[in-house]
């Protein structure tokens, strides 16, 4: 049996549309410590990993450890008819092929119960194991999320390159270049969250902003990204969700012209 | 019990995929899963094709038996010896079967009016009824052409005109080779448009050389000037009719027919003889007897055909160039049409090679050798037709280039004229009935070619034009599929491997022979050149046109009307309205429908309507200058034209299409009581190229760019049909009806073209066949003859999807049916995969066969389970496109990927023209098709996610939406969205640039659960987790049984592919990219890797 009560709808739906557009069916795996999720998307070039701990609901119970596969399109259609302040509940029988969803308006004065039918997803369970990197920039999440959208007016993909002055993205395409160098420690915007960079050695690395920029859907959920990067190994970007977990997102590197 | 384990063998290169190799094989143990239907299908076809598929290398033995042993493989070569002929006495009877022309020095000891030191003459080669070869020279019939004649021109004019011509082509009068031969004043008329009974003063021009005719055809489009009548410019007529073709008209000698050369008639070469044919003659032209194809004269002489195939010797990753690698082995099979056997079947290989069962093996250290000796080898056979796959793409100019390359210089001489070098050149093909296509022309004098593959390629539509696919669809058997790469390894092993080859190359030499024995192509394709009067190579190197072009000439020479010589200029934009289709009433009907056809609709209303261009009237003016009176003399078609009537002239196309449907009719007819199958299928040809034939007059004149377009014909000939269609409509709806006393009232739910479908209510096949009967008589009444509205068929019960898009039960008797129909389906489309055919097939067998929809239903769930969770078989998902050319406008998925292979691998990457294999592998959102096609071999060996979604949705959802549609109605789309499609099954590629990084944890064989991580890093992951425990003998052994039914499945698949290359001792070699078990045999071993790794993991929990 398990059941999870979250305070706001919202942080679920903001989860949601943080990866439906990478992956489109996936297993939830739920245990005592809370529900995880580890997908590769469709081109198998990026792996999103998303942490839900149970400290971070109202309510966490899971008697034992289970999977629950669901297919994102249709999730995210029953979130739709969630407030975002509705209090969400979701429930589901170890045995059973649904999921119950509950949301409770703010006032407790309406009810709805939602049941989605589960799928039955066989796939295989992969992870990138955690690593020391080179560098590790944290920036606000607004300001990942502009460069990727003006640059990829230009190009493909972005070189980000990182020293101990600042970090640096730069694209060349057929209509011309540009790039934005951000230094450490600057406040980009009046909210003032500064960029900070802590850095073993310098890094230069390419990657492509489809990806990039499917991954910045995930700004609404933190002010702050972080950016983590080595040579030869794949960027992971971080976004913190509050108090109750992350959604890391993985893509490797460009090499030479080959995608 | 099980067969051999086939675990130690080593896969052929090229291969990338690991076997597991340490294969334990499992006690068996009762199947509790259920196999799924589409599994269980195939496997017993596959058990079917293992019975009666002996090995080549037995049918080789087989083959030997029936021969007689002779000392010296290569005394068959030879002809039959030729007993010394008597001009005076004997006559040369022969089956002409290539007509050329060529200068020739005029023979002092036959006739020669005009005193000719040289001209055109024509060549004619062909085999005896012995078997012995004839080169015929043909002199004394010149080229010529006809012009109208200038007004006032009276016969002495001729001489100045002559002199005109002749200086017009700047030619020395007193030289006896002048370009002008002849000129004379002769009473004809044109074949365009109705000239009422006068004939108009021509001119017919006669020249010395084929050549002369189209220069003077351009002095007199241009303007030539003649004393005494200025410039004269004029159209010419008959002046573009190939020379061969018009010395085949003028002397009545059809195609491949038999000519005759009565005693003292010839004279026979020797010392001068320039052909290696037995008998050498030459010939007047006028003494040539034609034997028209009838009776005694449809026999076939025993012509020798030659199939051959080479094998090179290609360097890894790229495609044999003939400026390098070398020619290793050719094949030779011979064969005499009509019988059943090869007689010689012998193979030339480079290096030694070990012996091989009835079969002549010579060897050779030096290519050259080689190449030399099997130049003697065609020369000293002499072969009349020879036949191969890809022959003129591949085989012929690689021998030819790397006999330049080699320097060996007498080996191009191939053809019957000794001294004639045998070339290869670029040409391209265009016709609008078969498309364009580039091929090479290579000259071989005297001896017919037939690449198997163009005919293939012309006359059936088909997924795939490899050899191996043909042979599986039209002989029901597979041969192995080497890939080039692999052909270096086996030519530097041993005796042995080159045996291996060598075997491999005889089959393929043997393939094309059976082809052509199975689909009887030498024998239709002669009775199509029988038919329509041209030569036999014509039938292969020119479109549909000189077909129509042959026999109009021949009509109209009996009624004295010329042809003018147009130029095909005219453009593709002049468009008529076409057929009527009536908007059909789509539904399931479960009552019979009966369906009523025009026999040879537009050939009989050219006939009723007397459509020609000798009949046209261009306007009424035209019927008013003759005096002609409407609907009593002329007649007006629907299209608003003017034809007269048969009393006034009957045309001439009428009268051709009379003669193709009569002697159709006849040949029908003595089909019906022959007996011989050899003649049977003499006359079967016959009556088919007849058919074809009629059919194909009426897009003659409407062929735009055409010879000879007139489209008030084919305008009036559709307008015609559109009228009958509607009037059959109206008749039928308003006879049967309940008023008249008949049961229910009919209902016509759809026609075509010559096609009507009613419903007449009736609850049985046979009252409906009664009525459908009845109709057709009534309404034919209603129609000038020979228009006749015929009952054909029954269909019951019959599923009426849209236009040009039915299925149905076909019943031609009201006691069983006859067969299941299908038009405008996705049975046979090629740009879709070999899922939907087969699904879609199997769902309207299940409809209208059992009658069972739920059935149905039931069935194509099951398979979208199985296609979401990766069971379905690769081969099923294979997408196949032509490589037309390299720049397409649009990005075009085969396109691309050939491009993206190329990248890879030059060497293995689809050249054009050949047809790509794809399979579409999932990318990201949005993506398009052209970035997600893979080469399905790739796709196998790195287990890419297929985008199940996308065949789901974008190749199986139409087609099953249509079938299902009428039948289910809106309740239809619960096909596509059910419970069954609730389990997928995710692959992870072993490529792409995150592979590398990430880590796979275990997941619970019970739950799916992620399971911690061991601590241990050597020992193998747990099978399930705590909460699964109790469940684990029940895991155990269902794993246990998947693996055990794969292994049976892949010793079968290995089997299976080791009984098609004939060997039970070699390893399988094949990489067949058709062949569904390749793609079997392939997923087989991969899966069986991976069950074999999940069952050790219950090797920890004892």
């Amino acid at each position: 049996m398990l059941e999870a009560r979250l305070a706001k709808a919202a942080i679920l739906k903001k989860l949601l549309d943080a990866i439906k557009e990478l992956v489109t069916d996936a297993n939830f795996d739920c245990n005592d410590s809370g529900i995880a999720l580890q997908a590769m998307d469709n081109s198998h070039v990026a792996l999103v990993a998303l942490m839900l701990r149970s400290q971070g609901f109202e309510h966490f119970r899971c008697d034992r450890n289970h999977s629950l596969g669901i297919s994102l399109a249709s999730l995210s259609k029953v979130l739709k008819c969630a407030g975002n302040d509705d209090m969400l509940t979701i429930k589901s029988e170890e045995d059973g092929d649904i999921l119950q969803l509950v949301f409770e308006s703010p006032s407790s004065d309406t009810i709805s119960e939602y049941d989605l039918k589960l799928m039955d997803i066989d796939s295989e369970h992969l992870g990138i194991p955690d690593t020391a990197y080179d560098a590790v920039v944290k920036m606000p999440s607004v300001a990942f999320q502009r460069i990727c959208r003006d640059l990829s007016n230009l190009s493909e993909s972005v070189s980000i390159e990182v020293d101990k002055e600042g970090i640096r993205f730069s694209a060349a395409g057929e209509m011309g270049n540009g790039n934005t160098r951000i230094k450490q420690g600057s406040a980009v915007d009046d909210e003032g969250v500064a960029t900070t960079i802590e850095l073993n050695q310098s890094v230069n690395l390419t990657f492509s902003l489809k990806y990039l920029s499917n991954f910045t859907k995930a700004t609404p959920l933190s002010d702050t990204v972080s950016l983590n990067m080595s040579a030869d190994v794949p960027l992971l970007v971080e976004y913190k969700v509050s108090e109750i977990g992350y959604i890391r997102y993985y893509l490797a590197p460009k090499i030479g012209d080959d995608n | 019990m099980v067969q051999v384990t086939p675990a130690k063998r080593k896969e052929g290169a090229g291969l990338v995929i690991d076997r597991n190799e340490s294969l334990t094989f499992t006690p068996s143990v009762p199947n509790p899963i259920t196999v799924p239907p589409s599994l269980k299908k195939r496997k017993s076809t596959l058990a079917a094709v293992k019975e009666d598929t002996p090995s080549f290398e037995e049918q080789l033995e087989k083959l030997s038996q029936s021969t007689a042993k002779v000392e010296n493989p290569e005394d068959l070569w030879k002809r039959p010896a030729l007993n010394p002929l008597d001009p005076s006495v004997d006559a040369i009877v022969f089956q002409q079967i290539d007509v050329d022309d060529v200068v020739q020095a005029y023979p002092e000891t036959l006739a020669n009016p005009h005193s000719i030191q040289e001209a055109s003459t024509v060549r004619m080669f062909g085999c005896t009824m012995e078997g012995h070869s004839v080169t015929c020279h043909v002199h004394g019939f010149l080229p010529y052409l006809y012009v109208p004649a200038p007004v006032n021109f009276q016969p002495h004019h001729k001489e100045v005109l002559h002199r005109a011509l002749n200086d017009w082509f700047g030619a020395n009068r007193n030289n006896r080779n002048v370009p002008v031969v002849d000129i004379e004043m002769v009473l004809k008329s044109s074949i365009f448009g109705y000239h009422g009974k006068k004939k108009a003063l021509f001119l017919r021009i006669t020249f010395r050389l084929q050549s002369q005719i189209s220069a003077a055809k351009r002095a007199f489009t241009q303007g030539i000037e003649v004393p005494g009548f200025g410039k004269v410019a004029c159209d010419t007529y008959e002046s573009n009719i190939p020379y061969p073709l018009r010395f085949m008209i003028d002397t009545k000698i059809q195609g491949a027919s038999w000519v005759e050369l009565p005693p003292s008639s010839y004279q026979i070469r020797t010392d001068n003889a320039i052909s290696s044919s037995q008998i050498e003659i030459d010939v007047h032209y006028s003494d040539i007897r034609a034997h028209q194809p009838e009776g005694e004269w449809q026999k076939i002489a025993p012509l020798r055909i030659l199939s051959f195939d080479i094998e090179c010797a290609g360097r890894k990753g790229i495609f044999p160039e003939a400026q390098v690698d070398p020619v290793i082995q050719i094949a030779n099979m011979v064969t005499i049409q009509g019988e059943n056997r090869p007689f010689i079947r012998n193979v030339l290989t480079l290096k030694n090679c070990a012996n091989i069962v009835g079969t002549h093996t010579m060897s050779f250290d030096d290519e050259r050798d080689l190449l030399r000796k099997w130049s003697e080898f065609v020369v000293a056979m002499d072969p009349d037709l020879i036949i191969g796959y890809n022959i003129n793409g591949f085989d012929f100019p690689y021998l030819l280039d790397r006999a330049a390359a080699l320097k060996v210089n007498d080996f191009p001489y191939l053809g019957r004229i000794k001294m004639s070098r045998t070339n290869a050149k670029d040409s391209r093909f265009s016709s609008k009935g078969l498309g364009t296509r580039d091929t090479k022309t290579i000259n071989l004098e005297g001896r017919l070619q037939m690449d198997v593959l163009q005919v293939m390629q012309r006359d059936y539509k088909l997924r795939s034009y490899t050899l191996n696919s043909v042979c599986a669809h039209f002989l029901n058997e597979q041969k192995e599929d080497v890939h080039y790469s692999i052909i270096a390894d086996l030519q530097n092993g041993n005796d042995e491997t080159r045996r291996r080859l060598a075997i491999y190359c005889l089959k393929d030499a043997y393939l094309p022979q059976r082809l052509i024995d199975k689909l009887m192509c030498v024998i239709n394709y002669m009775e199509m050149a029988r038919v329509t009067g041209v030569p036999f190579n014509y039938l292969l190197t020119r479109g549909q046109q000189i077909k129509v072009v042959s026999q109009l000439y021949r009509k109209a020479k009996t009624e004295d009307l010329l042809i003018p010589a147009k130029d095909a200029e005219g453009s593709d934009d002049v468009q008529y309205e076409g057929a009527t289709v009536i908007e059909p009433e789509k539904g399931f009907y479960e009552q019979p429908i009966a369906t009523l056809d025009f026999t040879s609709l537009y050939p009989s209303i050219m006939m009723a309507h007397n459509l020609c261009y000798s009949t046209h009237l261009e306007t009424l003016k035209d019927a008013e200058r003759h005096g002609l009176v409407r609907d009593k003399d002329y007649k007006v078609t629907p299209d608003n034209a003017f034809f007269v009537k048969p009393s006034v002239r009957k045309g001439i196309l009428p009268t051709i299409l009379e003669d193709l449907l009569a002697a159709r009719k006849r040949a029908k007819n003595d089909l019906k009581k022959e007996t011989d199958p050899f003649k049977r299928a003499v006359l079967d040809g016959r009556q088919l190229a007849l058919k074809v034939s009629a059919n194909s007059v009426y897009g003659f004149t409407g062929a735009t760019i055409g010879k000879l377009p007139l489209l008030a014909i084919s305008s009036s000939v559709t307008a015609y049909g559109r009228e009958m269609i509607e009037l059959t409509k109206s008749r039928v709806e308003s006879k049967y009806t309940i008023e008249n006393g008949y049961e229910f009232d009919a209902k016509v739910i759809y026609g075509d073209t010559d096609s009507v479908m009613v419903k007449f209510g009736v609850p049985t096949v046979g009252e409906a066949m009664k009525l459908g009967r009845e109709a057709a008589n009534y309404v034919t009444g209603y129609f000038e003859k020979p228009i006749n509205l015929d009952f054909e068929k029954v269909y019951f019960p019959y599923l009426l999807i849209n236009k040009k898009r039915y299925a149905g039960l076909y019943w031609t008797s009201p006691d069983k049916h006859d067969k299941m129909d299908t038009k405008g389906i996705e049975t046979v489309r090629r740009d879709s995969c070999r899922l939907v055919s087969s699904v879609i097939e199997t769902c309207l067998k299940k409809i209208l066969v059992d009658r069972d929809v739920t059935g149905a239903e039931e069935y194509t769930k099951g398979v979208i389970s199985d296609l979401l969770q990766n069971k379905i078989d690769l081969s099923q998902l294979v997408i196949s496109k032509a490589l037309g050319k390299t720049e397409y406008s649009g990005k075009q998925a085969h396109n691309e990927l050939a491009e993206r292979m190329r990248k890879r691998d030059a060497g293995s990457a689809p050249a054009i023209g050949d047809r790509v294999a794809y399979v579409i592998a999932k990318g990201t959102k949005n993506a398009a098709a052209y970035e997600k096609a893979e080469d399905p071999i790739y796709v196998l060996e790195n287990n890419i996610p297929i985008d199940t979604k996308y065949y789901l949705e974008n190749q199986l959802s139409k087609p099953l939406m249509r079938i299902f549609e009428p039948i289910l109605g809106s309740k239809a789309n619960r096909l596509l969205t059910g419970d069954h499609t609730r389990t997928i099954s995710v692959a992870a590629p072993a490529i792409g640039g995150l592979m590398k990084f990430a880590v796979k944890s275990a997941t619970c064989l019970g739950c799916k659960t992620v399971l911690p991580r061991s601590r241990d890093a050597t020992s193998s992951d747990p099978a399930v987790c705590e909460h699964c425990r109790p469940r684990l003998p029940e895991l155990y052994v269902r794993h246990l049984d998947a693996q055990h039914e794969l292994e049976v499945r892949f010793a079968r698949l290995w089997t299976q592919c080791q009984r098609c290359q004939g060997s039970l001792h070699q390893d399988v070699i094949c990489t067949a990219q058709d062949c569904p078990i390749f793609y079997m045999r392939k997923k087989a071993q991969k899966d069986m890797g991976e069950t074999a790794a999940t069952v050790k993991r219950f090797d920890y929990a004892w």
